[in-house]
């Protein structure tokens, strides 16, 4: 069952006010944020795939046809004890970016970094819908899920890329690469899940999962954890 | 009566030599035996209706294992092993499972590709003589819709039994509650509705309560033995044992189900304890269900009735007399469609009519797109709004919901063409009274024609929770009597038939001069009189002030609650900061906008400026660039955040075009002359963009080459516009690495020009390292950094 594409009946502010950078910033006009979630509905085109795999984790093998060895120390321990993998992709089209940068050639900066914001959040739920329709399908089997990682956290190579947008089958919902591995259109995600046998051993707590497990701390979109 | 089904089966299977890996449903051409074994068991153990072993038969299914040309021959033996074990002890349901994929636009499976799919194994397991059809483990609505359409068709005289899948927030995982899923379904022709799999009984309970609250048809449930996990060898384990299980039957029973079963993890055993607990149980009394009319998208369901408030229809999106959106809909483009239901939703409409009447385009096709697009986009029910068969089909056909059709006249082609299609979809209709002879001019004349329709409606199975009467307003500048005949019918509505009631009003004061004192008064009038549902622009204010008055007046809006706050809110002035700047000195105010971010005020605040005698020197210098230099300060302390930067740039550079307007010779960019671009192979270019429009308004000429620059470009941008300052922008570790060599060439082409670096991997060190001059963080770290490295100030 692997296209999905999740409806985004709301883009949620609080997340878009984030991304912009505005969680500590108190006053800024709500009806600004609000506007860009809507319009970040109107012009996302959502599109979700995903695909499911043996896992070697001993090797950091995907086990698919030529087979994928992944390169990471940390995404090798995010993924012990876990023997299927879901390779997954997600965007919300171009259309969305090409009225990020229209609006800010027509002197709209603040319109369209609020929209950009917005599409990031956008794009963050429709990975989260994904995960939501595939958790049941795991369970069913035994399954738990570990959170979502892409190329690019911790020692992850974004050179590996291609394999990602490959084995998850991107390209059927129009996610590719540029030469520089870039994902376009920018605003997609390409991730990995892994599935592991609930009961023999649970998640594991040692590694930090979202902002907390990123290095860069002064990023104005962190989230606090009290 | 209450009916017990059977337990899981491919556990059964698996114990019974099915391999992993293996196709379940080929056991019943390879082993028969075994299947007809599992069946006795569950009979034995009580089961008095099973289910047929092919859950996963269906072509799409048996594709996986290349036996889709068996289909037919599968699902025939399935029957046929299942009415041999049966023997007249207990009732044969025909399994079929969902297909694996989602509905477009959900997924990538077609409307029809799915229609087929499930006809074709409805019909096989019909003719080999199944009692029920089972559709069940469903998560979207979507695809239920095109099963029980397709079993309809396939088998027409054959019970339904629909069971969707819940999580446990109580939603399918696309997003459908129970109490909307009973109303799409029993208007579509479910003839059993329920739940099974992905949850224990516990978690159930709530949901076949729901379900058998919003249906008058039977409810089922079938679920697993509890949350499953797998053990040492891999294999999966469900905990709850046969005793426990049974235990929570009673319970169900109590919450309406009279259909009850197990799924995954259910065994005979547990069959037998709750066929056990079940023993001496009477059946529950259903509450019976008064007739309300209800609609549903795929996640909220809507009622019309009188003692609920006013639910207002939102009429926009219709191109008639609207050139604009005709054109854009005849070009294919949706987004104004779209807007409008956005903004609709966000006005106040419940329900949102969609007209797509444009001339000379495929009506069907662009109702078909219209209605699933914007059933993406807002979960507001919708009405199809339509005098084409064709395109209201279309339209049905694609909404995953119940629609509303608008509208069913009393005249002879819409009865016959409309009502089949209301009755086949499980649409309500709103019914316009206009017979073959024209508007009947009374009261009493409407209500015949409107009788005449539900009469003849009533003959195609629609039901009393299927029927919303619209009044029908003619112009009072035409008739005189035109707002009394439409009031009187109101209320004969109201009194004869009891059926909620709807009409747009904005016809009433056509001609008139000051139309929306006329149409809210109107409005207010017909609200007291027992109207429903207004089909109205719900971006009219008048209209929605009578509304909220009408609300508090008439009970709906208890003690006036909901208006008071309302008022209250409206008197509070919309800014303080407008107050504020007013108060100031001409300078002062300037400086205090752009801080502010009052773009709107800052033209009218620089002319008064001018106006009254500082020059635009001063302006820029005391007020414009002084504002920077704040913002740049609360920026850097966490004060400010970029995007009030942002509005202060927009609001400088309104202030700077309005100065260049009036004096050209002023607001001149002499700073210096920055030279940026995001390097070569990287595409992101907002912060760059944000970098470059602070440095424009901070009087820098600044040359953007844009995103994906060549080396080569940048070093000859740089030398032709000799260049005060190149600034370099690259995202990612994999295009950092052109900044090195952009520097490289500029050195060799022998540029003076200083380098300033950024974007999200580039640090301070990597500056260093390339052999930058500066490393700016952010876009108001760069500004200062520019004035800094040019000596400015």
């Amino acid at each position: 069952m692997p296209v999905y594409n999740a409806p985004l009946l709301q883009v949620d502010p609080k997340e878009t006010r984030r991304y912009a950078g505005l969680m500590k910033a108190e006053g800024f006009d709500e009806e600004k944020i609000e506007n860009a979630c809507q319009d970040a509905r109107l012009l996302a085109s959502p599109r979700g795939i995903w695909q499911i795999y043996d896992y070697n984790c001993d090797r950091q093998e995907v086990c698919a046809d030529p087979p994928f060895i992944i390169q990471g120390k940390k995404i090798g321990a995010h993924l012990a004890g876990c023997d299927k993998v879901i390779l997954l992709s997600a965007t919300v089209g171009e259309e969305i970016e090409e009225t990020v940068t229209r609006l800010f050639a027509e002197g709209e900066y603040t319109a369209s970094v609020l929209l950009d914001a917005a599409a990031t959040t956008a794009v963050e739920q429709i990975a989260d819908d994904m995960e939501k329709v595939i958790r049941p399908k795991a369970a069913a089997q035994g399954y738990g899920m570990r959170w979502r990682f892409s190329p690019g956290y911790g020692d992850w190579p974004i050179d590996q890329q291609p394999e990602l947008i490959r084995l998850a089958k991107a390209g059927e919902i129009g996610v590719s690469l540029s030469s520089s591995m870039m994902l376009i259109p920018r605003k997609s995600i390409t991730a990995i899940i892994g599935l592991y046998k609930e009961g023999t051993r649970k998640e594991q707590a040692v590694h930090a999962k979202g902002c907390a497990a990123c290095s860069k701390l002064d990023c104005p979109s962190r989230v606090i954890r009290p | 009566m209450i009916h017990i089904f059977d337990g899981a089966m491919g556990t059964m299977l698996q114990a019974g030599g099915l391999k992993p890996g293996a196709c379940p449903e080929l056991m019943n051409l390879k082993h028969p035996d075994v299947v007809k074994g599992i069946h006795r068991a569950y009979i034995d153990a009580g089961s008095t209706i099973i289910e047929t072993n092919t859950f996963g038969a269906s072509s799409l299914k048996l594709a996986h294992y290349g036996l889709q040309d068996r289909m037919a021959e599968i699902n025939a033996a399935a029957v046929k092993i299942a009415r041999e074990a049966a023997d007249g002890r207990a009732k044969v349901a025909g399994s079929i499972g969902p297909t694996g994929r989602f509905v477009f636009p959900l997924g990538d499976l077609d409307f029809e590709e799915a229609y087929q799919c499930f006809f074709d194994q409805a019909r096989a397991l019909a003719e080999a003589g199944a009692n029920y059809l089972l559709f069940e483990t469903c998560i979207d609505i979507q695809e239920m819709r095109a099963a029980v359409l397709a079993a309809k068709d396939a088998a027409p005289d054959i019970p339904i039994i629909c069971q969707l899948s819940y999580s446990e927030d109580g939603r399918t995982v696309t997003g459908t509650d129970p109490r909307s899923a009973a109303i799409i379904l029993e208007a579509l022709g479910a003839d059993i509705i329920g739940v099974n799999c992905s949850l224990g009984p516990e978690q159930l309970v709530p949901i076949v309560r729901t379900l058998a609250q919003n249906c008058s048809v039977p409810v089922s449930v079938q679920p697993n033995a509890g949350m499953p996990h797998l053990d040492e060898n891999g294999e999966t384990v469900f905990p709850m044992d046969a005793a426990s299980f049974g235990s929570w039957a009673p319970k169900l029973l109590e919450a309406g189900a009279t259909w009850l079963g197990g799924c995954c993890g259910t065994t005979p055993e547990h069959i037998r304890a709750m066929a056990e607990a079940l023993k001496g149980c009477s059946e529950p009394a259903r509450q019976p269900r008064q007739p309300k009319l209800w609609l549903a998208s795929r996640s909220k369901s809507v009622c019309v009735d009188r003692s609920l408030p006013t639910v207002l229809i939102g009429e926009r999106i219709n191109p008639t007399g609207r050139k604009k959106l005709a054109a854009e809909i005849r070009d294919g483009s949706l987004l104004s469609v779209k807007k409008e239901a956005v903004n609709q939703v966000k006005a106040g409409a419940a329900l949102l009519d969609v007209n797509m009447g444009v001339g000379g385009i495929d009506q069907a096709a662009a109702m078909k797109k219209a209605v699933s697009e914007i059933a993406q986009l807002t979960d507001a029910p919708l009405v199809i709004d339509t005098s084409d068969a064709k395109a209201l089909e279309a339209g049905l056909r694609a909404y995953p919901g119940r629609a509303l059709i608008n509208s069913v006249s009393a005249e002879d082609a819409r009865i016959a063409e409309f009502l089949p299609l209301a009755r086949k979809y499980g649409a309500a209709i709103l019914c316009l009274p206009i017979t073959e002879d024209g508007v009947p001019k009374t009261a009493e004349a409407r209500l015949d024609a409107v009788r005449f329709i539900i009469q003849s409606a009533k003959k195609q199975g629609l039901r009393d929770g299927d029927f919303l009467l619209d009044a029908l307003v003619m112009t009072v500048s035409a008739d005189v009597h035109a707002c009394q005949e439409v009031l009187r019918t109101l209320q004969l509505y109201r009194r004869e038939l009891g059926y909620p009631s709807t009409m747009g009003l904005s016809n009433i004061s056509f001609g008139l001069p000051n139309r929306p004192l006329i149409n809210s008064t109107f409005f207010a009038m017909s609200l007291a009189c027992g109207l429903d549902a207004p089909i109205m622009n719900p971006y009219d204010e008048s209209m929605q002030r009578a509304l909220k008055a009408s609300a508090a007046l008439l009970g709906h809006d208890p003690n006036g609650l909901a208006f008071s706050k309302d008022e209250a809110n409206l008197s509070v002035p919309k800014k303080a900061a407008v107050a504020k700047t007013s108060d100031l000195d001409p300078l002062s105010a300037i400086k205090q906008a752009v801080i502010e971010g009052e773009k709107d005020e800052i033209v009218g605040l620089v002319e008064k400026a001018l106006r009254e005698g500082f020059d635009s020197n001063e302006i820029t210098e005391k007020a414009l660039t002084a504002a920077m230099t704040d913002i740049g300060e609360d920026f850097g302390s966490g004060r400010m955040f970029l995007p009030q930067v942002l509005l202060s740039a927009e609001t400088m550079r309104a202030a700077f075009n309005r100065l260049k307007e009036l004096i050209p010779a002023s607001a001149k960019a002499d700073k210096g002359t920055v030279v940026i671009a995001t390097v070569k192979g990287d595409v992101h270019d907002l912060g760059k963009n944000i970098t470059g429009a602070l440095l424009a308004n901070s009087g820098f000429r600044l040359i953007d080459l844009g995103k994906d620059v060549d080396a080569a470009e940048i070093v000859k941008a740089a030398m032709e516009n000799k260049a005060d300052i190149v600034g370099l922008c690259a995202l990612m570790t994999t295009t950092m690495v052109q900044i090195d060599k952009v520097i490289e060439q500029l050195k060799e082409a022998g540029c003076p020009a200083k380098v300033m670096v950024g974007g999200a991997a580039v640090t301070q060190d990597y500056a260093d390292h390339a052999g930058a001059d500066a490393y700016a963080s952010d876009g108001v770290k760069a500004v200062k950094l520019a004035k800094d490295m040019l000596g400015i100030r």
